[in-house]
């Protein structure tokens, strides 16, 4: 079928990310060869000097994508398991199935910003009720003045927020598998782990594959929870790259390294994920 | 074994109901303590451990000419820019998403699955990337501090959602359903409207869901594109984290946030029970 | 009046959909278009309905250019294989959607709807919604929509395949019984099927199609009795005709050393030399006279036995009347039915059949 009408149905929404978004893209690389800084506020020319300072004279930016990998991937690895075990466990036989299910589907309804606003006065050393609880046990650990424990509370609060919809796609996955493997499994007499094993697990392949990948690349934003909660500290603990090139745009003002960075970054992300998405598919469709 | 497992099974389950229900609980209980609840050391119940007071929620909805926070305006706010947002992309992504599902698209290179990663790939640009182009695009059309211009920035965000959605639903629908409503007699659009959009409503309700979370928890653009004309929900309340931040008020500013996706979270778990949802993925 | 198709072709990838196809349709007939999976019989139909576009060639009906005009302005009908309804409206409804757009009187419509739902047998079930129905009822209701349309061509590709056995007898009778009615008259019919026994109950022309071609066209009882080669002969029998080399050498036909007979009489004149010899299944018989085969498969399908031979490098597969069980290596005597053999020649074109002259 090969309509001319098809052009309708496309242009329209086609048309307005476009328009919205090419003025933003281009000034963006614009401004990436530009000197704009607070001293400096003019979209001059200066090449690819920015550039050259990226790759040679900025280790923090680079350290920033280290961060953000570990964050991200930590926070995505134990969601997805932690998000696999609750909707494998809320899937079938349960006592108030549903009571569990609306209420593991709550976090990621939830302002990230705005929770992350209450886990700041959770997570407080001295009136919070976390350490006022360890207190019991005689520890009163800095959650958010040490660089190690920074990166643990940004990761709880993450794992919290967002399991919820991993838990979502891979309960929606679960529901929507065949039903035959499984009698065939129960004829064969396997266990509840083989089956999981050797059915479940495999059949769920490709949708784990889509929600690990659709949850990289939100946590790879990750900046609501950091400005909140550590504001990237402490020192640069927590920085993510998100958070640097919001410094260095809009709290030092460098206009045009920041738009330098966030083009890298860009380019760097979607290679990446690229890669990340081909890898996975070719090692869990493998099984 | 089969006891044990069941033992494990509700052990986790509990568990992780705790974890999820713990900040709200601190937030209920936080809510409603005054100064010297907070400063003497963490508290956990009223009447046992310190005085309850209304204080934190009443100064919600007082304007802030009396010494109150006011949340209902910047609720509202946020209402009606997340839903204009959702709706707009909903209808451009949702025709979008029927070409690219049943049309062959090529135009040197470029085919259809390239621009359908193009709609999806704008999730990977982190709010920050675009805020600043964003900020001098809207100060220059006049847009800046305006609902209109977040509205604008929002379709951004959540017209690829729409996409990625009902890409994957229309591809579900037997394309000879469209091929019989040509054969009698309608031309393309008349069967898409008449015959294929009638069968996406849960598709399109699904797509609706995810623009409407995506669209209500955004933080970033709200913050950096509006100042004192507009204001969001969350903008309002991180607003009032600062050192000398009043626990108790800001708690019940962030439960009042939160309820109203709580409704959402039933309709969520009513649609993933119907099976609707299953089709989601790529 | 009549559809005029010619040297249409359509090779949309490496292979041909289409293969320079030229063929002529008149109303009032049933024309079955024959051919394997993927031989083009849906790509064909779906290129008259304006759903594909072909390469190149003409479509002639009625005396306008269709390839000019676009699906929804030709007046046509279609019925798929897969139960085709709109899943949001009922029975009654299904069925005046495409008078509803041609803007046709409501009075009519009614009318035109209540004869077409007597016509396939489903009073009664007007505000039934589509998924409440059986399989074969929504097939009804799909070809209740084609005909209430009047439509001047009528396309259906492979509407019975996916009913059960009973259903699919039983609606096939119902077929004929409609198409030979007096608004039939007025309409071409065109049946894809991959059956040739089907076809063959049918009873209209039969066009065999391989490959985007059209090997033959014809009536059902001229393509079955003259196969125009040995790959129609194979398309057009279940179990396909069995085709091996031999050659007449002094009066005799020979298949292979063991399998030698006199030329029977329809085929007394032919000339030595090496040649195709063909015989259907249900020509072979079980015979203590026979020559020797050894069992390969054994399939018993309803009343009926299938045995899959082989004499060496001669392989046929022969229908046997009666359920019996044999053993994989059995060794059977099997006799041919000489009149009944076809002659090709080695390039596949007939050359002689028992019913010629």
């Amino acid at each position: 079928m090969n309509f001319k009408h098809k052009y309708a149905f496309l242009l329209p929404g086609l048309i307005v990310l476009i328009g919205i978004l090419i003025f933003p893209i281009i000034f963006t690389v614009r401004l990436s060869l530009s000197g704009w800084n607070s001293y400096n506020p003019e979209l001059d020319f200066i090449g690819i000097k920015n550039y050259i300072r990226l790759f040679t004279e900025d280790p923090r930016f680079w350290q920033s994508f280290f961060r953000l990998s570990f964050l991200a991937i930590t926070t995505v690895f134990l969601q997805y398991v932690i998000g696999f075990a609750l909707a494998h466990v809320v899937w079938k036989d349960i006592k108030f199935k549903r009571f569990f299910r609306v209420l593991f589907l709550i976090p990621m309804m939830t302002t990230p910003v705005i929770m992350t606003v209450i886990w700041r006065t959770f997570f407080h050393e001295s009136l919070g009720p976390l350490n006022d609880f360890l207190s019991i046990f005689g520890v009163q650990p800095p959650w958010l003045s040490s660089p190690g424990l920074a990166k643990v509370s940004i990761i709880v609060v993450e794992v919290w927020q967002w399991t919820s919809f991993m838990f979502l796609l891979l309960l929606a996955g679960l529901l929507s598998l065949p039903k035959e493997p499984f009698l065939a499994a129960a004829i064969d007499g396997a266990s509840p782990f083989k089956k999981f094993i050797y059915v479940t697990f495999p059949l769920m392949a490709p949708i784990s594959i889509g929600a690990i990948i659709i949850r990289l690349i939100e946590a790879s934003k990750i900046m609501d929870t950091v400005f909140v909660l550590t504001s990237g500290g402490p020192g640069t603990a927590t920085e993510t790259s998100s958070f640097y090139i919001f410094i260095k745009g809009l709290r030092e003002f460098q206009m045009g390294y920041a738009a330098t960075a966030s083009f890298t970054y860009l380019i760097v992300m979607i290679i990446s994920l690229t890669i990340i998405a081909k890898v996975l598919t070719k090692v869990l469709m493998k099984e | 074994m089969p006891k044990l497992y069941t033992f494990i099974k509700y052990f986790c389950v509990i568990l992780w109901a705790c974890f999820v229900v713990a900040p709200f609980l601190w937030a209920i209980s936080t809510s409603f303590k005054d100064f010297n609840s907070v400063t003497g050391g963490a508290t956990y119940i009223p009447w046992l451990q310190f005085e309850p007071t209304l204080d934190g929620w009443s100064v919600l909805f007082k304007p802030g000419s009396q010494g109150g926070i006011n949340i209902i305006g910047p609720y509202f706010n946020s209402i009606f820019v997340t839903v204009t947002a959702s709706l707009i992309s909903i209808v451009l992504g949702t025709l979008a998403a029927y070409a690219l599902s049943r049309y062959t698209f090529k135009a040197g290179i470029v085919q259809n699955n390239d621009i359908t990663f193009f709609f999806i790939s704008q999730r990977i640009m982190p709010p920050v990337v675009l805020s600043i182009p964003f900020f001098l695009f809207l100060s220059s059309i006049g847009l800046l501090d305006s609902l209109a211009g977040l509205i604008i920035v929002y379709i951004v965000l959540l017209m690829p959602i729409a996409v990625w959605i009902m890409v994957d639903f229309f591809n579900r629908v037997p394309r000879e359903i469209d091929e019989t409503a040509l054969i009698d007699g309608c031309n393309p659009f008349q069967a898409f409207f008449k015959v294929v959009l009638p069968n996406s409503i849960p598709g399109m309700i699904v797509a609706g869901l995810f623009c409407i979370i995506f669209g209500w928890i955004d933080f970033f653009f709200a913050f950096i594109l509006t100042f004192t004309n507009v204001q969001l929900l969350p903008v309002k309340i991180v607003a009032l984290n600062s050192s000398i931040t009043p626990w108790w008020s800001l708690s019940a500013a962030a439960l009042v946030s939160v309820a109203p996706l709580i409704i959402v979270a039933f309709i969520v778990e009513r649609y993933l029970s119907k099976g609707n949802l299953s089709g989601a993925l790529k | 009046m009549s559809l005029n198709i010619n040297n249409l072709t359509f090779k949309p990838t490496n292979e041909y959909h289409l293969n320079d196809i030229t063929l002529n349709f008149k109303p009032g007939k049933m024309y079955t278009i024959l051919g394997r999976t993927l031989s083009g019989k849906t790509t064909f139909l779906k290129t008259i309905a304006g759903l594909l576009t072909p390469d190149s060639g003409s479509i002639n009906f009625e005396g306008n250019d269709f390839l000019s005009i676009p699906v929804w302005n030709r007046n046509i009908a279609m019925v798929y294989q897969q139960f085709i309804n709109y899943p949001h409206l009922n029975v009654q409804e299904n069925i005046e959607f495409p008078l509803k757009q041609r803007k046709m009187d409501p009075l009519l419509i009614q009318k035109e709807v209540s004869q077409a739902i007597k016509q396939v047998g489903l009073i009664g079930f007007e505000s039934r919604k589509i998924q409440e129905l059986s399989g074969g009822q929504q097939q009804r209701v799909a070809l209740a929509r084609s005909l209430a349309k009047k439509a001047k061509i009528l396309l259906l590709d492979e509407p019975l395949v996916n009913l059960d056995y009973k259903l699919r007898e039983g609606l096939r009778e119902e077929f004929k019984k409609l198409f030979s009615g007096e608004e039939a008259s007025q309409s071409i019919l065109i049946y894809a099927s991959t059956d040739p026994l089907e076809a063959m109950q049918l009873n209209g022309d039969i066009i065999v199609i391989d490959e985007g071609r059209i090997l033959q066209s014809g009536s059902a009882k001229e393509v079955f009795e003259n196969p125009s080669s040995a790959k129609v002969a194979e398309i057009t029998n279940d179990p396909a005709m069995n085709i091996n080399k031999g050659s007449i050498e002094n009066g005799n036909l020979i298949l292979n050393q063991d399998i030698k007979f006199p030329l029977p009489a329809h085929l007394k004149h032919m000339p030595s030399g090496k040649y195709l010899v063909g015989i259907r299944a249900t020509d072979l018989h079980l015979d203590e006279q026979g020559f020797n085969f050894d069992v390969d498969i054994s399939e018993i399908s309803g009343s009926e036995t299938f045995l899959h031979l082989h004499n060496d490098e001669v392989k046929c597969v022969a229908t046997i009347e009666e359920v019996r069980t044999y053993e994989v290596n059995d060794r059977v005597k099997i006799n041919f039915d000489l009149s009944k053999i076809y002659l090709f020649k080695e390039s596949g074109e007939l050359e002689h059949s028992p019913y010629k002259n």
